[in-house]
Formats: C-alpha cells, structure tokens, sequence
C-alpha cells in the first residue's frame, strides 16, 4: 500500500525536514519559471532620496512638529500620520544641523518614517513582533533554567 | 517587463534553490540550524526588493522572528544534546570575570541614553539607571532578563494602544515605543553577559 | 461593494493601516480558538500511566508544577496567535501570527523532559523557522505585485492578480508552521504527557490552515 509506505516515511521525524526542504526548493524553482512578476508602480510609502539634505537617505520632509504626508493606506484611520515622522530630538536636530548624515541613525532615536510604519500605521506588526520575541524568550530561559 | 525588481527576484530565488538543496541534503542537526540561519537572509532579501520605505519597516519584524526563533531552538538543541556547560575562550577582564557584564552594559547603556537626546534621553537614561539597580542583585539566573523583557513588551502594547486610540497622544505614545525597544536591547546585551559570566562563575 | 469570500463582515476594527474584520468565516474559527483557549485555562492535565504488559505493575508520570504552568502558559498564547490569525486583515500581519503560532507549538512540546520528545520537537522546530522564509517572501511579493497588503483591498478586485508564485509560497509556508500534512510525525508529539495542551498544537494548525484557504481565494 502506497499510503502506508508514504505513513511509514513520515514516522521518522528525521524525514521531515528534508522533505520540507525539498518541497520549498521546487517551490523556488517553479517561481523561475513563473517570472517575471508585474511589479505595481503605486506602492505605499515610496523612497524619496534627496542628496542634499543633511539627512540624506532619511529625510523627514519639514521641520519637527510639522504633519508631513505619507502615503499610507488608510490615511482616515491615523489621524496624526506624519508627526512622529517629522520628529527629531533636539540633539539630533543639533547633529543634521551641524553635520551631513549623521543626524539620522534610524534605529535608536525615536522619529522618522520607520518609526511612524512600525508604531503608528502597521503598530499590530510590532505588537505581535515583541509577542514572538517574548514568547521564545520564555522558551529558551525555561528550558535553560530547568537543566 | 523585466525590470530591476524581476532581476533581483531571479537571483534571490536562485540562491534560494541552492539553500534549501544544501539544506535537503544535510544531516547533522546542528549544521541544518547554520543553514536555516543563512537561508532567513533570502527571505530579508525578497522583502527588500520591495525598495519602499515599507520593505525597511517588514524587515525588522522579519529579522526579529527569525532570531528568536533561533534563540529558542539553539537552547533545546543544547538540552538535546545534553551541553550544560560550555567552555569558550571568554575576554580576560576582571569585570566580566565576576560576573557583573549586565551592570557594565547598563552603565553603557545610560550613557548612550543621555548623548542620544536632550529631555527624551531623560527618560531614556533614568531607565537605564533602574537596569542598573536592578541587576546590582543579579545572580546566574534569567528571571530578571525575562522581567525586563516582559516591561519592555507591556511598554509597546502601551504605546500601541494609545496610538490606535488616542493619536493626540502621539509623542508619549513614542515615548514609550522608544524605552521599549531601548529595554530589549538592554535585555539582549546583558544576554550577552550571563554567556560569558557563566564559565567563570 | 467588494467581494467578501467569507460573507459580508459585521464589524471591522481598526488598526491604522491594518484593519481586523469578522466575516461569518473568520468570526466561527475566532470562536472556535476562543473556545479551546478557554477549555485550555480551565481543564486539568492528563496523568499518564505506564503499565508493563504481562504483570500488574504500573506507575503514573509526574508531571511537575512549573512544567504544567509553563506549557498552560504556551498553550494560551498559541490560543491567542490563532485567534489573531483568524480575524486579522492584513498579509503581513497574519504571517506573522502565524510565525507565532508555529513557535508557541515548539513551546508546548519542548518544555517535556523526555529526550525522545525533545528530538521531535527540534526537528519540528527547524520546519517552523524555515517555514518563515516562504512565508514572508510571499507577503513581500503580495506587496510588490498589488501595491498593498491589506486583505479589504485585495477583495475589492480594483488592484492587479496576485501572482501564484505568492500564493504557493504563503500555503507552503503556513504548511510548515502548522505541519498540517505531518500528523505522522506528530504522533510522536503527542506521546508527551499533558493532554489538553497538545491538542492547542493539532487544533491551531488546522485553524490557520482554514484562513490561508480564504487569503489565497481574494486576490
């Protein structure tokens, strides 16, 4: 019986990683040939570059508490879209004024576009993002701390 | 019809074929873990092909969950495997001899918080203050990390809530945003001290 | 009016750019999870009994306090990743809650001592986290071809096809968290003591298995 054998392979669950492998790799293969893939022109909140600003590949397009606008899907839903994007705490304002680039390290200082997606417009990511990084946390110090 | 994006997508998904065969092919457990490390870069590059504002902000989350799932499996491949102890070469410093990394990084950290910004630092270095407090009492075990990391995810759930409801709110609903992600990076820093204060303690 | 797969929704709430809507669909799986989550709080664990074949002799497995407290814990939370990923309107969003849900499932099985299960939950692990690949490669594909992500948007039919490529790699990576094929292999699983929590494992991978079937059908 086919079925059976195919139960049998399957019971082994060193199998199954690599037939989950195999099975994403044809995966991928299939995609090769599915190209090439229209890609839309009106995307939501499109890169804008502008080399001459002094906060060159991040431009927060106005000054700090200005509502730039910012083309996300449901401008309805998020009434102050725009604000933390212009943001800047006053050191940093110091730095892009004093310096070039320098003034946007996006990560670590609260303000910017990145900051306005992943709080603000997509907040729900970020939320279930922590959740993941919780829970796995709670898993790994579990099992550490059980041995 | 080909343009730069479809180019981008037909080298990815090469490498992608390439990954997962390597990944079929392998045997020992712990190198599939390296592999599937290496394969999680394909899926930020497919995201980043996007090009838009959008694709930075999916990558963080997508980087996250590759990471903490792997910091979940690489702890029961060592259950698995039964290492309980682990002796690496550790920096010779006497600080991190004695087991108090956690307070150095903290320190560390408040300073970054007080150079970073004028009254938002405020906030931002006072919490790495309490850190410091905190893990003075610090001893070989995870409960603290994990409270931290708890704060830091009531924190965002916070910040979240008063940006969906209260966008008036906007700047403290930031705030709070900001301190979060300033507390799991403490969290993971002082991750990095327990590993090394482990071996001499 | 846009052409809803699972009925006209009763309510939308509203995230920013993400938006969670009840359909007759998605509001019967939310209250389905809903209901093991809570069976899951309140029911009592199993305790297993070994019995040796040809004699009387037989001993229950103690199943310790942290142990139960722990996988109750993880239980939950898979409860509430799948409740998540039943209502929420967004591609990206509902990946990830179902990247959650996959490694809640990890939590549930490796919590047990036994090394047996421990190797199984390893290898289900390793499924789980290159299961994410697929998984996001097509939400960023979703994105790169439509020009949204929002689920409302896709039904309305005013934006382009959803390319197939992203279609196949959001099954296959839903396939991978949720194991839906494997349930051979997670017999294994199951032979870790503690009843109620791993049914959340079997129960939550049939749920997002459900909902993907409607994501795939709007675009």
């Amino acid at each position: 019986m086919i079925i059976r054998r195919i139960s049998h392979f399957l019971c082994n669950y060193e199998n199954i990683m690599p037939l989950f492998a195999g099975a994403c790799m044809f995966l991928f293969m299939a995609g090769i040939l599915l190209l090439p893939i229209q890609y839309s022109d009106s995307q939501l909140y499109p890169k804008t570059i502008d080399r001459n600003s002094t906060l060159d590949p991040y431009d927060r397009g106005g000054p700090p508490f200005t509502q730039v606008t910012i083309a996300d899907q449901y401008p309805d839903n998020s009434p102050t879209a725009g604000l933390v994007t212009s943001f800047l705490t006053p050191f940093s304002l110091w730095l892009s004024q004093v310096t070039h680039h320098m003034g946007t390290t996006i990560v670590a200082h609260p303000g910017g576009i990145i900051d306005e997606i992943l709080y603000n417009t997509r907040g729900l990511d970020t939320v279930v993002e922590a959740t993941i990084l919780f829970v796995a946390f709670a898993i790994a110090s579990y099992i550490f701390r059980k041995v | 019809m080909w343009g730069h994006y479809n180019y981008g997508i037909f080298i990815v998904m090469i490498a992608a074929v390439i990954a997962f065969l390597a990944l079929a092919r392998e045997r020992d457990d712990l190198h599939k873990l390296l592999l599937i490390d290496l394969i999680e870069i394909l899926s930020l590059g497919i995201i980043a092909l996007l090009g838009t504002d959008l694709a930075e902000a999916l990558i963080l989350p997508g980087l996250t969950v590759g990471i903490a799932e792997l910091l979940a499996l690489s702890q029961i491949y060592c259950t698995k495997e039964g290492i309980r102890s682990n002796p690496i070469m550790g920096l010779d410093i006497e600080v991190i001899k004695k087991a108090d990394a956690p307070m150095i990084l903290s320190i560390f950290l408040v300073v970054y918080g007080m150079i970073l910004s004028g009254f938002t630092g405020g906030a931002v270095a006072g919490l790495g203050l309490v850190v410091l407090f905190i893990s003075r009492s610090y001893r070989e075990d995870l409960n603290l990390l994990e409270m931290a990391s708890g704060i830091s995810w009531a924190l965002w759930i916070f910040a979240f809530f008063i940006f969906m409801f209260l966008p008036g709110f906007w700047f403290v609903a930031l705030m709070g945003a900001a301190i979060g992600i300033l507390l799991k990076v403490t969290v993971k820093m002082s991750l990095v001290g327990t590993m090394w204060g482990e071996q001499h303690g | 009016m846009a052409d809803f797969i699972g009925g006209l929704p009763y309510y939308i709430l509203e995230f920013g750019d993400e938006l969670v809507y009840f359909t007759p669909y998605t509001i019967t799986l939310f209250l389905l999870a809903l209901a093991f989550t809570l069976l899951a709080i309140i029911s009592r664990p199993e305790r297993q009994m070994d019995i040796a074949f040809g004699g009387d002799a037989y001993r229950t497995k103690d199943i310790s306090i942290s142990e139960m407290r722990f996988r109750r814990f993880m239980a939950i939370a898979c409860g509430l990743a799948s409740m998540g990923a039943m209502v929420t309107g967004d591609i990206f969003n509902f990946t990830l809650f179902t990247a959650m849900v996959g490694i809640t499932n990890v939590g549930i099985v490796a919590a047990v001592k036994s090394p047996h299960v421990q190797d199984a939950a390893y290898q289900y692990g390793l499924v789980a986290l290159s299961a994410t690949v697929p998984l996001f490669a097509g939400a960023a594909v979703y994105a790169a071809a439509t020009g949204s992500l929002s689920m409302i948007e896709l039904m309305k039919g005013t934006l382009p096809a959803v390319p197939l490529v992203a279609k196949a790699m959001l099954v296959t990576g839903v396939v991978g968290e949720g194991m839906a094929p494997f349930y051979a292999a997670k017999a294994e699983m199951f032979r870790a003591p503690g009843a109620p929590y791993v049914i959340m494992c079997s129960l939550s991978s049939l749920l997002i298995f459900l909902r993907v079937v409607e994501v795939v059908m709007l675009g």
